[in-house]
């Protein structure tokens, strides 16, 4: 790969598979209240 | 499908899909640009045909060599291979199975006091009585309002409970109460309470700071930015601002949280577009932990932000990512909450599909004990869903709420960001739109330009 570098590669089709669980921190109670952001929660899936 | 922009001189490209993100030279971008165009999203990968090959020939030899675009396509074909480029949307038969889904309570944001000691200009709890009349929750409700977070938690271990308000610190011993109940109940029921507390700090001290950092596992502290956007949008109710006061007791607190979490919390109004001052001097003031927040006002309202000031604020996102690049290669880096992004180890898909929560996992509870989706429709009593003593009692709106995912609505149906707000803020849909299943237009965009700022800050940090 010469011209471009991957910085995530295939993590939503593979969530699929051991994902929601539902431990993940609840977005809201982070720090917006007053938006939507789930895209910087971490995964606290254990079985992951 | 798939989204580039060029942003701080990186190209990036984002498969939306399957959640890869790639940053490519100005060749793999162009050339990709034009594949966009007329390859399909693929079940399974496939070899590019010649026809799509000849239309990246026919567009871009008069840029790069037959050469060069050959050895873009075969960086692409293999990206193709790995799943991780022009692939398909594989979740909308995952969002069948959802609807069927037991939902359980996992977090609660709790009223503890609909009263304050600010009276902010945009407040959206109506300076903390949420249009409603000034209560303290008292003891009996919170505990049953833990009774029934447990009771309906089903197996999920990692509750979450937040003090809010009004301002919860003139609740104070309600709170401490709370979280004794709260932690005598944990080994018994197999569950472990994260409790969090929303403050504007005025009425901070040595032992509510002691305490907090015994068993909160993060706060948010309100402050808006530079002394004069504060004083002039969170005065006391003699008019005089609180900046001076909250500030010191903000950085001792912040000082002693040690690897506990914290966020310094402002919002930004028409005010104050330039705000990326404000989040830097956040900074300067030695906070490390940042947040931001666009106001969520009604149009009419003379400090609402309007589809006219998107530009600036837009631009002021880029400008913030900049400098927070080039502090963080300096070593005084911070964390900017909307620029955080959790590439490898994110949320699963099924949590970007669900969204935050609101009405089903995530309830907020009044001082009397009321159950709401969400703090933010507090006080709004065609969307109270029942009460502490009886649980929910108002299963059409809870199920409306259930049914609130990307695929939900229309919007988000071909926008690259769905998978990372996950279709948005329920309430601010509601509050533009009269509809919880729309999205807030204004708000999108700002969201679209954080993600694609937060993408580029993990390439330029990634680019040594």
């Amino acid at each position: 790969m010469k011209h471009a570098t991957t910085l995530s590669s295939n993590t939503l089709k593979n969530s699929m598979k051991k994902g929601g669980c539902g431990e993940c921190q609840t977005s809201c109670q982070s720090a917006c209240k007053t938006s939507c952001t789930v895209g910087n929660q971490s995964c606290e899936n254990r079985n992951r | 499908m798939i989204h580039q922009y060029i942003n701080n001189g990186y190209h990036i490209i984002l498969d939306v899909n399957s959640g890869s993100v790639h940053a490519a030279d100005a060749l793999f971008y162009d050339v990709t640009a034009v594949l966009a165009g007329c390859v399909a999203d693929m079940e399974k990968p496939r070899p590019l045909s010649a026809e799509e090959k000849a239309q990246v020939y026919e567009r871009l030899s008069g840029k790069y060599r037959k050469e060069e675009l050959d050895d873009a396509l075969s960086d692409i074909q293999e990206l193709i291979d790995a799943e991780e480029l022009f692939t398909a949307d594989v979740y909308k038969d995952y969002v069948v199975d959802f609807k069927k889904r037991q939902t359980v309570v996992k977090a609660l944001c709790l009223h503890i006091a609909h009263d304050c000691n600010l009276t902010c200009r945009y407040c959206f709890a109506g300076e903390g009585e949420y249009h409603g009349r000034r209560a303290m929750m008292s003891f009996e409700v919170g505990k049953k309002a833990l009774d029934f977070l447990i009771a309906n938690s089903g197996n999920r271990v990692n509750l979450e409970v937040d003090f809010f308000g009004g301002e919860p610190l003139m609740n104070w011993d309600v709170v401490k109460k709370l979280v004794e109940y709260g932690r005598s109940q944990e080994k018994e029921h197999n569950k472990r309470f994260r409790f969090t507390l929303t403050t504007n700090g005025v009425l901070l001290n040595d032992e509510i700071m002691d305490f907090c950092n015994r068993e909160m596992s993060n706060v948010v502290l309100s402050l808006d930015g530079r002394k004069e956007v504060n004083d002039r949008m969170r005065p006391f109710p003699n008019g005089s601002g609180s900046y001076d006061l909250i500030v010191p007791k903000f950085q001792k607190f912040a000082e002693s949280r040690g690897d506990r979490d914290y966020f310094v919390r402002g919002t930004f109004t028409r005010n104050n577009l330039d705000f990326s001052k404000d989040v830097l001097h956040f900074a300067d003031l030695g906070f490390k932990k940042l947040s931001i927040e666009p106001v969520v006002a009604p149009p009419e309202a003379p400090y609402s932000i309007r589809e006219e000031d998107l530009p600036q604020i837009l631009d002021e996102y880029d400008k913030l990512a900049k400098e927070f690049v080039k502090r963080e290669k300096e070593g005084r880096g911070f964390r900017f909450f909307h620029f955080m992004i959790d590439l490898s180890q994110g949320p699963c898909v099924a949590k970007r599909l669900s969204g935050c929560g609101s009405g089903t996992e995530y309830l907020a509870v009044t001082p009397w004990g009321d159950l709401y989706p969400c703090h933010q429709f507090v006080g709004m009593e065609d969307f109270l869903l029942g009460n502490v003593d009886d649980g929910i009692t108002n299963t059409k709106v809870r199920d409306e709420f259930k049914l609130c995912n990307v695929y939900a609505k229309e919007k988000c149906r071909d926008c690259f960001a769905r998978f990372y707000c996950s279709g948005g803020c329920a309430a601010n849909s509601y509050n533009f739109h009269g509809s919880i299943t729309d999205a807030y237009d204004v708000g999108c965009e700002m969201q679209k330009k954080r993600i694609e700022c937060a993408i580029m800050i993990k390439a330029a940090l990634a680019d040594a």
